[in-house]
């Protein structure tokens, strides 16, 4: 085997990840507890990684001066939600959400306070996107320790409790052992390397999890998708409220009466059966409509960013630049929290994209912002902000676990083995492989069984290459690593997706096209137990919460 | 295979070795030569062309150029697997 340099770090809360999330988190938790010794592990440069430093730049708004959380989720519960949230979390969210924006800019960021209405109750105000930059900084300034360059291969457990994590430099290999009292994990989501700007989202973390043995939940709703002009190859938000098929007949109103503030499964259900139809293409007649980024002016980065990122668009003929096609942006996002951001293992916290869906926040819709503008930023820094507390308590007792040096071992030689073998197989194989079967909205938005069936031998193909992988060098080895939980998300979906026989929110299945509230009011678990995957049902406590389904 | 087609352009001349580009990738296109205080582009294969190097880089030395027709979003329909 081939040689690196071994380092051990010791702290209290080891935070994996350096977006807002991790940041977030980071921040809250030494502001609570000073003593605690923090460290965040990033495999790129904490402060700009991550996906707040790419997208809109808004945080959502709740005009809590003259509304309740209980009056947003009477909105979004039915509406967005499906019943299928944890309707005490989304309260805590919409009852932290002034609170949060004026800390974060107590912590030096820039809010622009300009409010844009999103909807009867809610806004949005920018940030510009150096946001994440800003957190890094005061967490520095705080004495969080950080690591760039460095990922998280697997985590370290003693019994059942988190001991820690192991992982290596990407660039030079050097291999790292972390004894932590506590562990965060804020590695986002998992988006199949797909569409720009949200390819980071690789699942490395999830996949870690699910090998621990953390529970996951909503798996079948992580495939988030939106129009994307074909030549352009710009999205288009909001888009969908202006959908023509080739007869020039406005489409949009077979699926929604009104006009939306964002995309539905049923947008991209529509454009599949009008192109199965041979009505298509499909174009979007738009009125002018500039983005959320375009009206905030004085954006030092925005604008440069959103100008390079749309030069495409400019000279291209209206006609052909209206044609649009579904991309899949994924946002799997199942690590199972509660309402302090614990995961199922004790010591084990998650917090941002890695576990949206698993919080059940947000109900039937994956994402953020699952339909719910600005929320994505919001998200994160919300679950970063309560996870910092809980795990700041949490510390003050706990017992540092015991490092098994032999699962130490175990797990390095498993980490370095695509390095070792002679021949093997390139790990962007693997990745092409299930984007083919993820990418057609047909399998990942709006299925049916015998396509699921079709994908489940085709992934079956795929994980048999797995044992093959082979790396270079160290960047190819992460991409091993994100090729296998590539390949685990897929697996998650696949199951999942076939074990709910209904439709719900933003999980559409042609054979099963109305939601079941008597037989499917349930959360979908899925758990690694002794290496094999296994999925059971769990009923959502929907009687303790205030929203409930008509009878 | 996708994303594979983008390039980078990159003149050196007033690069002045400050490490912003190196930092802003997100996603390891962009390695770094210690020795010459410069910034190598080894993984262009994996650019997402976020930009965020061109953006961040104050003396304007970086420009990236997105090859949008070797991005696809592979729908089923023909059409669209280009």
């Amino acid at each position: 085997m081939k040689q690196f340099e071994e380092k051990r770090e010791s702290c209290d809360i080891l935070i994996v990840g350096g977006g807002i999330a991790g940041l977030t988190a980071a921040v809250a938790a030494k502001e609570k507890n000073p003593d605690a010794s923090i460290l965040i592990i990033e495999k790129q440069t904490a402060g700009y990684s991550g996906k707040a430093n790419k997208g809109g730049g808004v945080l959502q708004w709740f005009a809590l001066d003259r509304i309740v959380p209980e009056d947003f989720l009477a909105y979004h519960v039915p509406t967005v939600g499906a019943y299928l949230g944890d309707q005490n979390i989304m309260a805590k969210y919409v009852a932290m959400n002034n609170d949060m924006i004026n800390r974060l800019e107590e912590w030096g960021v820039t809010v622009d306070r300009v409010m844009r209405p999103t909807g009867p109750m809610t806004y949005v105000v920018g940030v510009d996107l150096d946001v994440t930059l800003k957190v890094r900084q005061k967490a520095e300034k705080l004495g969080v320790r950080i690591i760039d360059k460095v990922t998280m291969s697997d985590l370290l457990k003693d019994g059942e409790k988190i001991a820690g994590a192991v992982g290596y430099n990407i660039e030079d290999g050097t291999f790292y052992v972390f004894e932590a009292k506590s562990v965060l994990l804020a590695t986002g989501s998992q988006n199949y390397r797909v569409a720009s700007m949200w390819s980071n989202g690789r699942g490395d973390g999830i996949a870690a999890a699910y090998r621990a043995g953390a529970e996951m939940r909503n798996a079948e709703f992580g495939n988030f998708s939106q129009f994307y002009k074909i030549h352009a190859q710009e999205e288009v938000v909001r888009g969908e409220n202006y959908m023509y098929n080739k007869n020039d007949q406005n489409v949009t109103k077979n699926f929604r009466r009104f006009i939306e503030a964002d995309i539905s499964s049923t947008a991209i259900r529509e454009w599949y059966e009008q192109m199965s139809q041979g009505k298509g293409p499909i174009k979007l007649r738009t009125p002018i409509m500039p983005g959320f980024g375009k009206m905030m002016p004085n954006r030092k980065y925005g604008i440069p960013f959103w100008d390079a990122n749309h030069a495409n668009a400019e000279g291209l003929d209206p006609e052909t630049n209206a044609e649009v096609v579904p991309g899949l942006v994924g946002e799997q996002s199942p690590v199972r929290v509660d309402n302090d951001m614990k995961t199922t293992i004790e010591g084990l916290y998650a917090a941002g994209d890695v576990s949206y869906c698993g919080s059940g926040a947000c109900g039937a819709v994956p994402a953020p912002p699952a339909r719910n503008r600005g929320s994505g930023i919001l998200n994160a820094v919300f679950a970063g902000m309560v996870a910092g507390d809980s795990q700041a308590d949490y510390v003050k007792d706990a017992v540092q676990g015991k490092i098994c040096e032999e699962q130490v071992a175990k797990f390095k030689e498993a980490a370095y083995a695509p390095l070792e073998r002679e021949e093997g197989i390139n790990p962007m194989e693997i990745i092409d492989d299930v984007q083919k079967i993820m990418c057609p909205c047909e399998n990942s938005v709006y299925m049916a069984q015998y396509r699921l069936d079709i994908c489940k031998r085709k992934l079956e193909k795929v994980k048999a290459k797995l044992p093959h992988l082979k790396a270079n060098n160290m960047h190819e080895l992460l991409t091993c690593h994100e090729a296998e939980a590539t390949v685990l998300s897929c697996n998650m979906h696949l199951e999942a997706a076939s074990m709910r026989k209904e439709s719900r929110g933003w999980f559409l299945r042609e054979d099963y096209p109305d939601m079941d509230n008597e037989n499917w009011l349930k959360w979908i678990i899925v758990k690694n137990v002794d290496g094999k995957m296994t999925l059971h049902t769990e009923d959502v406590p929907i009687e303790t919460y205030p929203i409930q389904p008509p009878k | 295979m996708i994303n594979t087609r983008h390039k980078i352009e990159y003149n050196p001349e007033n690069c002045v070795g400050c490490k912003l580009c190196y930092k802003a990738c997100f996603v390891g296109v962009i390695t770094w030569d210690a020795e010459n205080k410069k910034p190598v582009f080894s993984y262009v294969e994996d650019c997402e062309h976020c930009c965020y190097c061109q953006i961040v880089c104050k003396k304007g030395c970086i420009k990236v150029c997105p090859d949008f027709d070797s991005q696809s979003f592979r729908q089923s329909f023909d059409v669209y697997n280009r």
